[in-house]
């Protein structure tokens, strides 16, 4: 409503003035904010009444004062006067600062300098508004530090994090996510779809409407594939807003990624299922050397009643051969199922790993390069160095066999690994401070996925029936598991496997430290294979046994009539291309040596061990592969 | 001539072990378990047991204590085919507990032979 003026004189006229400057005042006085008006040479002509409660000061004392006098002078000078200059220049300027002031000590104010032309055609004065923005500063401060807490909390969550519209169109996504996604461009990620991430793109259809019925709903595994194309088993579960008129307003998705996990779960059913086919192959080869003795011992009765060397005879050799055979298989099956007890001694890996490197190159084919680091380490582990030498070339020689056709590189390396790594890689019980990881990488054939979870079973095999009995890598299992540590493959097709041994470090002092005394028994070593039988040697020295390598027949000669270096004992094994078995004979026979002799054979190879056996200076035969035990039993007994 | 008693409870290899015995004219007795060898053991004939070690009613093991007790003197020879208590074999065990030789199946019935005639021939020597 409109005031209707009604004057008619000039006193009324100045009335009415006073009247509207009153009103004025008032409101301006009222006015939470300071205003001034200030001249060129920065003095107070005018200010309200919240400036001088502000100040503490009446306003006849505060006119006439200059900005400096009132804030301070360096405060004028550093934040106040570059403002009001650029005011003067014709702008009007808008900044905030903090200020002291004797009403409320130092609080944050919004300041805005507008120009004034009192005179016209001329910046005379500038009129100053100071907004008190304390509070509304600290409630905005805390507002943003909220959502930058919200946000590291959300960027940080390992769970995947995702904003969708009701479609699935994905608004925004956490950094979980985007690592799950495989793909650090958010902004791509924002454009697409969740949908796109389904293997099963109807099962996301579904899973909307499911939210859309009850609105939270947690879905369990789901695959996702990623933007590199891989496939990632996560656990989604969803909730559902709606806006104000009840309609779906956006989705928002918890993605977890589950792969470890699933793995975990995997390798322990794997290790379950070994356990049982374990005791179940156990009982069977318990129950098959019954058979086998009852074979065994009719046939050696059998033969006694034949004439020796003939027809029959023969046949009856035979059978006692195929008992043998059967026996080494049984071993094999109670080695995996570990109802074989591993005689340990303190043994060096990287020197197990040495010597069965060095056998692996005598005989590897030419299209197959094998590249190994073998530091100098101590990495001592409790272990039968003829079991390590079995699993380690049995690793090899299943890379070369990968490779066979089409060649490649066979990688072995070694390293000691802390207990932290082990922990996590494993996720088992850690039995030691330490771990010896040793890697066995080839670039061959590899393995189709649903192979990979059954190559440490028994009887497995991808081979054509016929060639191997399925046995190695069960056995090897078996070895391992038994000396605490843990055997993983990795593996894809075309590309290669690799397989990691997890064994766990010793700390025991060494035996033979214990045992280096005078009293230490000589054993004479005659051998065709170096490495293998430095592998023997390794155990036996552990085991606390002098040992000594003999490869000629003139040293050997030497040896042995001499009586201060003759041995306590000799080991001969069959290969020896050096010494002959008729040299062996020859030889005691001359010298009338009457040292307890170890014949150990090879079942691979067609070499005639009778004569040996029936010249009687044989006391024991062992066949291959010799465990520490079987051989240290052997010398205990003889050496008695 | 030395009684054998042979503890085994697979009836073909009892019978294998029985025959290889006969042959070498030792007197045998038999019993399918440890409980059967124990509750019948007959110390005055028995010079020897051959005796398995994994059995159903009382094992093996129970067998080496047993008739160690009964008879301190007798020779024991056991036969596995393979198995483990805790960390070590049924075997080793056996061998702690007093055996005098330890054979795992199969095993050559011309070496447990030998092995017999040894023991028993020390202890007549003795």
């Amino acid at each position: 409503m409109k005031r209707k003026l009604e004057i008619s004189d000039g006193n009324d006229y100045l009335k009415y003035l006073t009247k509207e400057k009153d009103i004025a005042d008032q409101i301006i006085n009222h006015s939470r904010s300071m205003i001034t008006i200030i001249n060129r040479e920065y003095i107070y002509e005018k200010v309200n009444s919240t400036f001088c409660n502000a100040h503490q000061v009446v306003l006849d004392t505060i006119l006439g004062k200059s900005m400096g006098d009132v804030w301070g002078h360096d405060t004028f000078q550093n934040i106040i006067k570059r403002n009001v200059d650029i005011c003067f220049s014709g702008k009007t300027v808008q900044y905030e600062a903090t200020f002291y002031t004797p009403q409320s000590g130092k609080r944050h104010f919004e300041v805005v300098f507008r120009p004034l032309s009192i005179e016209p055609g001329k910046i005379t004065h500038l009129l100053a508004e100071t907004f008190d923005i304390d509070d509304l500063k600290t409630s905005k401060q805390a507002v943003i530090e909220k959502e930058e807490e919200l946000r590291k909390f959300e960027s940080n969550l390992p769970i995947g994090f995702l904003r969708c519209d009701p479609t699935g169109k994905i608004l925004h996504a956490n950094q979980a996510f985007l690592m799950i996604a495989d793909c650090h461009d958010d902004m791509l990620v924002n454009s697409m779809n969740l949908k796109s991430f389904y293997l099963e793109e109807e099962l996301f259809d579904l899973q909307i409407e499911q939210l859309t019925e009850s609105h939270t709903k947690n879905f369990g595994r789901v695959s996702l594939k990623n933007c590199s194309g891989k496939e990632v088993p996560c656990r989604i579960s969803g909730f559902l807003a709606l806006n104000g008129s009840g309609a779906p307003a956006y989705i928002d998705f918890a993605v977890e990624d589950c792969s470890r996990e699933l793995m975990l779960e995997n390798r322990l059913l794997q290790a379950q299922k070994l356990e049982t086919i374990g005791s179940l192959a156990g009982g069977i080869a318990h129950d098959f050397n019954n058979i086998l003795a009852t074979i065994s011992g009719y046939s050696e009765m059998l033969q006694e009643d034949l004439p020796k060397n003939s027809d029959l005879s023969d046949k009856v050799s035979k059978i006692l051969g195929a008992v043998k055979k059967a026996q080494s298989i049984t071993n094999q099956i109670l080695t995996f199922s570990r109802h074989v007890e591993q005689e340990k001694v303190l043994i060096n890996v990287s020197e197990v790993l040495k010597e069965t490197i060095g056998f692996v190159k005598s005989s590897i084919p030419s299209n197959i390069v094998l590249k190994s680091r073998i530091p100098k380490m101590s990495a001592n582990v409790l272990a039968d160095p003829t079991q390590l030498f079995r699993v380690f070339l049995n690793l090899m020689t299943n890379a070369i066999q990968a490779m066979e056709e089409e060649g490649g590189t066979l990688s072995v390396n070694i390293a000691v690994v802390e207990k932290e790594f082990v922990q996590h890689e494993l996720n088992k019980d850690i039995v030691a401070d330490e771990y010896v990881l040793l890697t066995f990488k080839d670039t061959g054939e590899g393995m189709e996925p649903s192979l990979i979870g059954r190559i440490f079973e028994p009887f497995f095999t991808t081979r054509e029936v016929g060639k191997g009995t399925g046995l190695g890598l069960s056995v090897i299992h078996g070895i391992i598991t038994e000396m605490e540590g843990e055997i993983l493959v990795s593996s894809k097709k075309q590309e290669g496997s690799v397989f990691l041994v997890y064994l766990p470090v010793s700390k025991s002092y060494s035996i033979i430290n214990e045992k280096k005394n005078s009293s230490r028994k000589k054993i004479l070593f005659i051998t065709g294979n170096k490495y293998e039988s430095r592998i023997l040697s390794l155990a036996l020295e552990s085991a606390g046994y002098e040992l000594v390598f003999i490869s000629d027949g003139r040293n050997f000669v030497k040896v042995m009539t001499n009586v201060r270096e003759r041995p306590d004992m000799v080991i001969y094994m069959i290969d020896s291309k050096q010494i002959t078995p008729e040299d062996l004979v020859g030889i005691f026979r001359s010298q009338k040596i009457l040292t307890p002799c170890i014949l150990i054979t090879d079942p691979t190879q067609e070499i005639s061990d009778e004569k040996l056996l029936n010249s009687g200076i044989i006391s024991q035969q062992l066949t291959k592969p010799v465990s520490l035990k079987e051989i240290r039993n052997a010398i205990q007994e003889l050496l008695r | 001539m030395p009684g054998v008693l042979i503890v085994e409870d697979d009836k073909e290899l009892r019978e294998m072990l029985k025959m290889s015995l006969i042959r070498r004219n030792f007197t045998v007795i038999e019993a399918e378990n440890g409980k059967d060898a124990i509750t019948h053991f007959k110390p005055f004939i028995t010079d020897l047991v051959v005796t398995d070690l994994i059995m159903p009613e009382e094992d093996g093991l129970k067998v080496v204590i047993k008739l160690r007790e009964l008879k301190p003197s007798i020779k024991i020879i056991a036969i596995s085919g393979g198995g483990k208590v805790g960390p070590g074999s049924y075997l080793n065990l056996a061998k702690a507990l007093g055996a005098d030789a330890i054979y795992s199946k199969p095993f050559s019935i011309n070496d447990l032979i030998a092995k017999i005639e040894q023991l028993l021939d020390n202890e007549q020597h003795n």
